[in-house]
């Protein structure tokens, strides 16, 4: 059992990685913000029931999932499941390399010419059953099985939403490339 | 495109993951190792992976730091038995 009166000197540390998704899923700085604070807050009021010693930065993130779930569901009523369609693999990949040309490695350079604002829209573009677990493995580095404890999802369906997920993310960075013309010169 | 270039791009997401079983993870990369193209396609989904995770960070502004700060000591101290 946690002690709340080391809850700030334990939780504090991590509130800046927990910006970070909070401001991926709900796309603005003010709701981040707010959902952050009720997060801090639940967790606050439940931090008795946390075991000392186990993986307190998932627990958070879990916390955080659900609130903004929460929030976000009862705002918008989106559906929870979405339809992507199908992408064949090596999507963003193989495109760029049809739009480049001969040289082998103009793929490489083409992805490092999209600046942080392209990764960020593309990533905020998703749906919020895909980004969710895009966020938990791809920027916070979770593994597939505390992914499937934070978002209370079996780990097949953590493992499909992250397909289709990261499937839909290239199609997203593709359309910002199209609709640029070149990558990377409004950078 | 060949039946083992599927094979390996449909264990691609869970070896880049690192979440992939020692027999599989040698089956892929010695598929990778006979195949130019699955090799550099793999190379390419995981520098992807590591430009979303470098793209996506957000550096919390101090002043909303300190702001959660003090909402929890407020609210903290209010459920203060002893007070």
């Amino acid at each position: 059992m946690a002690d709340p009166a080391t809850f700030e000197d334990d939780v504090m540390p991590l509130v800046p990685q927990l910006y970070t998704a909070a401001r991926r899923m709900t796309r603005n700085p003010e709701d981040a913000e707010d959902v952050l604070q009720e997060t801090l807050l639940r967790a606050y009021r439940g931090y008795r029931t946390f075991k000392a010693g186990t993986n307190l930065r998932a627990w958070l993130y879990r916390i955080l999932t659900n609130t903004f779930i929460n929030r976000y569901r009862q705002q918008s009523r989106q559906p929870a499941e979405v339809e992507l369609g199908e992408l064949e693999d090596l999507y963003l990949y193989r495109r760029l390399g049809q739009e480049s040309g001969a040289a082998r490695s103009a793929e490489d350079v083409a992805l490092e010419r999209f600046v942080d604002e392209d990764v960020k829209a593309a990533v905020e573009a998703l749906p919020e059953v895909f980004r969710i677990p895009v966020l938990l493995a791809d920027v916070e580095g979770f593994s597939y099985k505390e992914i499937a404890r934070i978002m209370d999802v079996p780990i097949g369906t953590v493992m499909s939403r992250l397909h289709r997920g990261r499937k839909a993310l290239q199609r997203a960075l593709w359309d910002i490339n199209e609709r640029r013309g070149t990558v990377g010169t409004s950078a | 495109m060949k039946h083992s270039c599927d094979r390996a791009l449909s264990l691609a997401q869970r070896y880049i993951d690192g979440e992939i079983v020692w027999f599989r993870r040698i089956r892929v990369e010695r598929h990778l190792h006979r195949c130019r193209q699955c090799d550099e396609g793999i190379l390419f989904e995981r520098r992807l992976k590591q430009r979303v995770h470098d793209g996506c960070r957000e550096e919390i502004p101090m002043v909303v730091y300190e702001r959660l700060r003090a909402v929890l000591r407020e609210y903290a101290q209010g459920d203060d038995p002893a007070r």
